[in-house]
């Protein structure tokens, strides 16, 4: 197993952002394209390790869609899907994704015509008519690694049936693109996507600090390397570069919390990426958010160690991927919530009910109810689209915040 | 004869109860990929969880306001204790909602025994593999309710009663648009074997093909295809239909088209058959060809000599709408005349349809 970087080894946090922001990748995609790289449209679930250790380049549609969302830029992608009678009752992510995908360009411009699909199955099942669609509309050979709906995901027999198909998305690969697989180099990625999982798991860790030094705003979009280069040297850098930084932060008692940090929340959901601006207002009120499973249990070296294992790639590849949380009863998944409020030391919770993502959303108000009932804080609701901003208020949220304020302020006299 | 399709579906709870009474098993299956064959061959009857029409079963669900109304009403009858007499329920997933809301149910404990069926989205040789041992798996968690061992030859058995199932119902459908049958009747012919043990279904089919004539009387009314998931609001748009001068002649409902669709070819091991006979094979969003699914709404339409098709989506519904969108393609490209309706079950959001079904047939005039 890789040993982290030498901490002395400093990696320039400036230039790692150049490289690795959401317009320099779209910049490194068409670059990629320029030279000749397969391109492969991708969920955001499937294993990037193995495509860019065949130098596949990925372009992963939920991203570009929660992008486009961020920057305001989505409208024209939602304006497609409404003409051709796509429902609001679909996520989306789908919708917005199949915008750039009729369209052929996403917020930061024209995009490359794909050579491959491909999707996991484990997050939604949505992903596989999303890519169904794809591969009907856009006759791409497609590609799908299927997860099965589980309630045990650490099933060996599941395990097993997932890393036999991540040999077979390799053969696919071969059978469709001039790629030779190298096991080598799959090593060598699985060793880059370990240490991204490694420093970004150490800088949740660094939010036990009181005061937290990161702001999940910040985080949210900080974790896009972990989405869309997982695999690549240039993401363990950046997560390396930013763990130094929030150590920093640490030293220099610096907290996003404006005036200080008086209270430290879990957010439960997705980031609501066309109005990212409300975690800004909690944080204008003193408050940090310190904990997340969208943070924490989604993204990173999800296997029991924490680690991934570069010797066996494929065996480590399989634990990893299949680890989704919403898999899990919801009991064991409310253990995690569980552990954050004793080792994040939280005061209360703010959880996002989004009509886009019934794996995330189902199962939240039962969560909230043992919440309550064991710690007996205080859970604010939102409701809305985590990228859809049609029918959010700002005024609606900035009034559910400053009460939910009000009952955190008078819980701490 | 109709009248005893009705009552099935109309008194399936006191029917089960009576079954349950004279000692059989029930296990409850939500949503069509459930393999009811296996079911029935651990020696318990499959039932499936069908929409009751009372608005206070989606409020006493306490599920989140934007997701279907089908899981909501189920949930709600669950509370209300409407399945007392279900033993176990099955989930096989065929939409985001239909598979989590099984959380909220074991979160819960509402029933001794819940199902997650592990169903494949390819039809690989791995994933055949994979799934003839989750069936094998179920088979013996199904044994554990009923103590009887699902072999080779009960599977086989039960396998071939629902393949004459499938054929019973296929002559059926081939045969409909030349009778005098309403189109209400067929909802009850249909969704009755849903709630029926097969082996009487199939006997209830075989009396009612024998006697089912063919009318050679010409009608002026326009005929239509009509494709539902919900069989409450089904019945409703056939009403709101027959009111305008037009008549439904042949229909998709869902429930149908998922169990009805495919005969199960029973070479080898009856699991592995099985595997197959479900793989790829079942019309579920995703999981099935969208060319072949439009082509099979279209050959229906042309059998069946109707002019337009009504699409019946019930809202929140996101795994049909996103069907639909995308067979919409084809809909365009073929200009096939259809309507696409989109409702809540319930009376104000069902009589907002009526307008659109009036232009709709007043359309094909």
């Amino acid at each position: 197993m890789a040993e982290a970087q030498n901490p002395e080894e400093k990696v320039d946090l400036k230039s790692m952002m150049k490289k690795l922001s959401a317009g320099a990748s779209y910049r490194r995609m068409m670059a990629a394209h320029e030279a000749g790289r397969p391109i492969c449209v991708a969920s955001a679930g499937i294993p990037s390790e193995i495509m860019f250790a065949m130098d596949v380049y990925p372009i992963y549609p939920e991203s570009l869609a929660a992008i486009s969302s961020g920057i305001r830029k989505a409208e024209e992608f939602f304006g497609e899907a409404r003409a051709r009678d796509f429902s609001s009752s679909v996520c989306s992510y789908t919708r917005c994704g199949l915008g750039i995908s009729w369209t052929n360009k996403c917020a930061f411009g024209p995009i490359p015509d794909p050579d491959l699909f491909m999707t996991d199955v484990s997050i939604c099942c949505l992903h596989v008519t999303w890519w169904a669609y794809l591969e009907d509309h856009f006759k791409k050979p497609t590609f799908f690694v299927d997860q099965p709906a589980t309630d045990d995901p650490d099933d060996p027999a599941y395990i097993d049936y997932y890393e036999k198909q991540l040999r077979e998305m390799v053969k696919f690969i071969e059978d469709n693109t001039g790629s030779v697989f190298d096991i080598e180099r799959l090593k060598e990625t699985v060793r880059n996507s370990d240490l991204t999982g490694l420093y970004w798991k150490k800088i949740m860790e660094l939010r036990k600090h009181k005061p937290s030094p990161a702001s999940f705003r910040h985080l949210a979009g900080q974790i896009l390397p972990l989405v869309t280069a997982l695999g690549e040297k240039d993401a363990a850098d950046f997560y390396l570069a930013f763990y130094d930084h929030y150590r920093d932060l640490i030293k220099q008692g610096v907290t996003p919390a404006v005036g200080g940090e008086k209270y430290r929340l879990i957010w439960n959901g997705i980031p609501i990426w066309h109005n990212l601006q409300v975690i800004d207002y909690f944080e204008k009120k003193g408050a940090n958010f310190v904990w997340e499973p969208y943070t924490s249990l989604s993204w990173g070296n999800k296997t029991p160690s924490g680690r991934l294992d570069p010797e066996d790639p494929f065996r480590t590849l399989a634990v990893k991927y299949t680890n989704v949380l919403t898999n899990r009863p919801i009991e064991e998944r409310f253990k995690f919530f569980e552990q954050a409020v004793d080792e994040y030391d939280v005061d209360g919770m703010v959880m996002f009910s989004n009509r886009s993502c019934r794996p995330q959303s189902i199962g939240q108000d039962e969560t909230v109810e043992m919440f309550r009932q064991k710690y007996e804080l205080p859970v604010l609701i939102f409701e809305g689209d985590q990228a859809d901003a049609e029918g959010f208020s700002w005024e609606d949220a900035k009034n559910k915040i400053d009460g939910f304020v009000e009952v955190l302020e008078a819980r701490k006299r | 004869m109709i009248s005893e399709f009705k009552e099935r579906i109309e008194k399936r709870h006191e029917l089960g109860r009576q079954l349950k009474n004279d000692g059989k098993k029930i296990v409850a299956c939500f949503y069509g990929l459930v393999p009811k064959e296996l079911i029935h061959a651990a020696g318990i009857v499959p039932i499936q969880l069908i929409e009751e029409r009372k608005s206070q079963y989606e409020e006493k669900s306490e599920l989140l306001p934007y997701l279907c109304g089908m899981s909501k009403n189920l949930t709600g009858q669950i509370y209300a204790d409407v399945f007392d007499y279900v033993d176990g329920v099955m989930v096989g997933t065929v939409c985001d909602t239909n598979r989590h809301v099984l959380d909220i149910w074991a979160h819960r404990k509402l029933f001794s025994h819940l199902f997650l069926v592990r169903t494949p989205s390819t039809a690989s040789k791995t994933a055949v593999n994979y799934y003839t041992a989750e069936l094998k798996r179920l088979a013996g968690e199904l044994e554990k309710i009923s103590g009887t061992k699902v072999t080779a030859d009960s599977l086989c058995a039960s396998i071939a009663l629902y393949n004459e199932s499938r054929e019973l119902f296929g002559r059926f459908y081939d045969l409909r648009p030349k009778t005098a049958l309403s189109a209400e009747s067929a909802v009850y012919i249909f969704s009755s074997a849903l709630v029926t043990p097969v082996e009487e279904h199939n006997d209830m089919m075989r009396r009612l093909l024998s006697n089912l004539a063919t009318d050679s009387g010409a009608s002026n009314d326009i005929k239509l295809m009509l494709c539902a998931i919900n069989l409450n609001m089904a019945i409703d748009v056939i009403r709101m239909v027959e009111k305008y001068g037009g008549t439904v002649v042949t229909d998709d409902l869902t429930h149908n088209a998922r169990y009805g669709s495919n005969t199960i070819d029973m070479d080898g091991d009856p699991f592995e058959a099985l595997a197959r006979g479900y793989l790829r094979k079942v019309p579920a969003p995703g999981i099935y060809s969208f060319e072949k699914r439009a082509t099979e709404i279209k050959d229906r339409m042309t059998k069946a000599e109707a002019r337009g098709m009504i699409y019946l989506i019930q809202l929140y519904c996101d795994a049909y709408a996103i069907e639909y969108a995308i067979l919409k393609e084809r809909f365009d490209a073929w200009n096939l005349p259809y309507l696409k309706l989109e409702a809540e079950d319930n009376p104000s959001s069902i009589e907002q349809l009526n307008v659109r079904i009036q232009s709709f047939v007043e359309s094909l005039l």
